[in-house]
């Protein structure tokens, strides 16, 4: 319960998701990966869940770049989740290591801030998503930012991959999907990052029914994960709204390093 | 003057006070499924997983729902292709 409230904090505020940190942490603890990887769906569902709220209120989410890539996602955590049990563990914690040194890389590269805010937009403009369009508007302080998703097919591949990590390894594949979201499709950190939470649950759902039908479900340990990980994705929703684009950019960042390290030396050393 | 009034404000009151009691419905039925054992911690148990299912699905049929109705079928028809995979794959899990 405590690892699900520490991991779902910290992947709220960063986006990513809280079993990013949660499935190296029950392996390490000597959980098998089949039995990890439900656990770790399970709080990815809880954290989504519980960040919804919020996320709506401030307009950030967008609903429809989020659907779009999730299509591509839920066909990858499909195919991961079906063909998860016939792997060796060592090739499923390479992915996992590899996909998330990957992410930090994208995250921690890019400096400073794309999307600027536009003087003549004013009180009055709305907040939100464009009916129709994958682009939108956010509040950045006083400011408005308008904002559009170009790349959206190789956005939707980058998805595709996130969702086969996803599927193989039970992280919800937020540290794919928010740097493709803002570093690829250029849609702002902190919308990638509350739209990546809404998909993260639709993913969680998709890989659950799937280890549902394979009879993987561990209840118990999960509901104890999952309590943890409700409180600590309230909280981290609470401070992902009062954290500038570029810490939240950073702090993905170093999560993704951390968790690239210790999966890697746990494939290495057994 | 006064500040204009956003004419798209309490849009997501409905689906955002749904996710609340779904949230608070998981925390409850998580904490007797993690806490206590017998067969009611295995019907909170359940309850569990069944709630973070229904929750994101009844959000993606509600935003489904709206955008047929208000004239926004292409990412209508996005929102209901995510549902037929997931459908799929639970089809092909068994």
């Amino acid at each position: 319960m405590v690892l699900g409230f520490v991991a779902a904090c910290a992947g709220s505020l960063g986006g990513i998701g809280g079993a990013t940190l949660l499935v190296p942490a029950l392996l390490v603890a000597g959980f098998e990966p089949s039995a990890a990887a439900p656990i770790g769906l399970m709080v990815v569902a809880a954290g989504s869940l519980a960040a919804a709220g919020r996320q709506l209120d401030e307009g950030l989410v967008h609903h429809r770049l989020g659907l779009t890539v999730e299509l591509a996602a839920s066909v990858g955590v499909v195919s991961g989740a079906l063909v998860s049990t016939s792997l060796p563990e060592k090739l499923l914690a390479g992915v996992l290591a590899l996909a998330a040194a990957v992410g930090a890389v994208a995250a921690l590269s890019r400096k400073g801030i794309r999307n600027r805010p536009v003087p003549s937009f004013g009180e009055e403009a709305v907040t939100g998503e464009w009916p129709g369009t994958l682009g939108g508007q956010y509040r950045m302080g006083d400011a408005i930012v308008p904002y559009q998703a170009i790349r959206v097919p190789l956005g939707m591949l980058l998805s595709l991959g996130a969702g086969l990590v996803a599927g193989l390894s039970g992280v919800g594949g937020g540290f794919l999907k928010t740097p493709a979201m803002s570093e690829v499709m250029h849609v702002p950190a902190k919308v990638a990052a509350a739209t990546s939470t809404f998909t993260l649950g639709l993913t969680a759902a998709t890989g659950l029914l799937v280890f549902a039908g394979q009879g993987r479900l561990e209840l118990q340990d999960g509901c104890a994960a999952v309590v943890g990980a409700l409180v600590g994705g309230l909280a981290g929703a609470r401070f992902q709204t009062r954290i500038s684009p570029t810490a939240s950019r950073q702090l993905t960042g170093v999560l993704l390093i951390v968790v690239a390290v210790v999966v890697a030396l746990r494939a290495v050393l057994g | 003057m006064s500040t204009p009034v956003d004419p798209r404000s309490g849009r997501f009151d409905a689906i955002v006070k749904l996710l609340q009691v779904a949230m608070v419905l998981t925390g409850v039925c998580a904490a007797i499924g993690a806490f206590i054992t017998g067969p009611v911690a295995d019907a909170a148990q359940l309850a569990t997983v069944g709630v973070l299912l229904i929750a994101p699905l009844s959000r993606v049929t509600w935003l489904i729902g709206r955008w047929f109705h208000r004239g926004d079928p292409k990412y209508a028809l996005v929102g209901t292709g995510v549902l037929a995979v997931m459908l799929l794959g639970t089809v092909l899990s068994r």
